[in-house]
């Protein structure tokens, strides 16, 4: 308590990379603020960049693949083969949603560890729940869409309910355990995915951001063993990064082919 | 210092991450340990384990950030 009145300022101040800060400034319309912050100012720099990697690659395409066209083509393979392997031919279409959602997490993650001087507001966009939440909202939907689109109201419905091969009647009094389960089971999903991967991001960015406060603070006692933590936790975040998008992207897959294959 | 509300949820916040990380901690130890058992046992399969081997280990870390979102919760917004 004393430690933060006296002059924990330093700490506190290298916190502030953490706030959302207004860019431009835009009336209220009803409840929505549409202002623009710099968590959408770097959401879309990620998108532009995702965006110019594989359109330079696609416009530039020939049979000697060169550096760029090597990257786009890893990660269009990764994303076929291994990522959405268990799909199958049914997903097909879902592959480049899930390659989009692969890159876009990682490109956002690494553009928020580079350090940056502060007249560039710097963000992690990835640890902000509403964004997390709101790609974890799309799978949710794709899955639920999936799901009706395949089995019909009735067929999906079924998957909520005891499972074939229990007497009828055990099972429609065990449907008052089972349809409350599964269905908090899909909710808690999206809710699960988001959270995931907004705390991987957030605790990373503490845990560095808080070593840095202390490097600035206690500069003269501490500096030789914090500096090696902060540089071998950066080279652990850049890790975590592509773990968590992988993560993300993996987990929208089993849920995605769950709603396909749902009463297999 | 009297024992406010912002005290208990200080105090709160530092015993949920504590206990968070026990479950998580041991965890990770057994999935670690046992794919390490895998790979000994059938090296030609190092790669499928390693993925199980990462989704598991995100799962099981997961846990512990859930208790770590309580505790910022705890600190910041009560």
């Amino acid at each position: 308590m004393l430690l933060a009145e006296e002059g924990g300022n330093k700490i506190v101040e290298a916190l502030h990379e953490l706030n959302v800060q207004t860019v431009v400034s835009i009336p209220k319309v009803g409840p929505f603020d549409f202002s623009i912050t710099n968590a959408v100012i770097y959401l879309w720099v990620s998108a532009a960049v995702v965006f110019l990697i594989f359109f330079i690659a696609a416009k530039r395409s020939k049979r000697e693949p060169d550096k760029l066209q090597t990257l786009a083509e890893i990660m269009l393979n990764f994303a076929t083969g291994h990522l959405t392997g268990q799909i199958g031919e049914k997903g097909r279409k879902y592959y480049y949603l899930i390659l989009t959602i692969f890159c876009y997490i990682f490109i956002t993650n690494i553009i928020g560890l580079i350090p940056k001087p502060e007249v560039l507001k710097p963000y992690t966009p990835t640890a902000n729940i509403n964004v997390t939440f709101s790609m974890a909202l799309v799978v949710f939907l794709i899955t639920q869409f999936q799901g009706f689109k395949r089995h019909g109201a009735r067929g999906y419905g079924r998957a909520f309910m005891t499972p074939p091969g229990v007497p009828k009647a055990l099972g429609r009094p065990l449907n008052i355990i089972f349809v409350p389960v599964h269905i908090m089971g899909e909710v808690f999903k999206p809710l699960s995915l988001s959270v995931r991967l907004f705390a991987n991001t957030i605790a990373g960015h503490l845990i560095i951001l808080v070593m840095l406060g202390l490097l600035l603070q206690y500069a003269n006692i501490i500096i030789l063993p914090t500096a090696l933590f902060v540089i071998i936790m950066t080279a652990f975040e850049i890790f975590i990064a592509f773990i968590q998008a992988y993560i993300f992207s993996l987990l929208s897959v089993v849920y995605i082919e769950t709603a396909i294959y749902a009463g297999h | 210092m009297a024992f406010d509300a912002q005290t208990a949820a200080n105090l709160g916040a530092g015993i949920a991450m504590g206990f968070a990380t026990i479950g998580p901690g041991i965890g990770i130890g057994y999935l670690t340990g046992h794919a390490c058992e895998a790979v000994a046992r059938q090296p030609e399969a190092s790669g499928d384990i390693r993925t199980v081997f990462i989704i598991g280990m995100a799962l099981t870390e997961a846990l512990a950030l859930y208790a770590f979102v309580i505790a910022i919760i705890l600190l910041f917004v009560v």
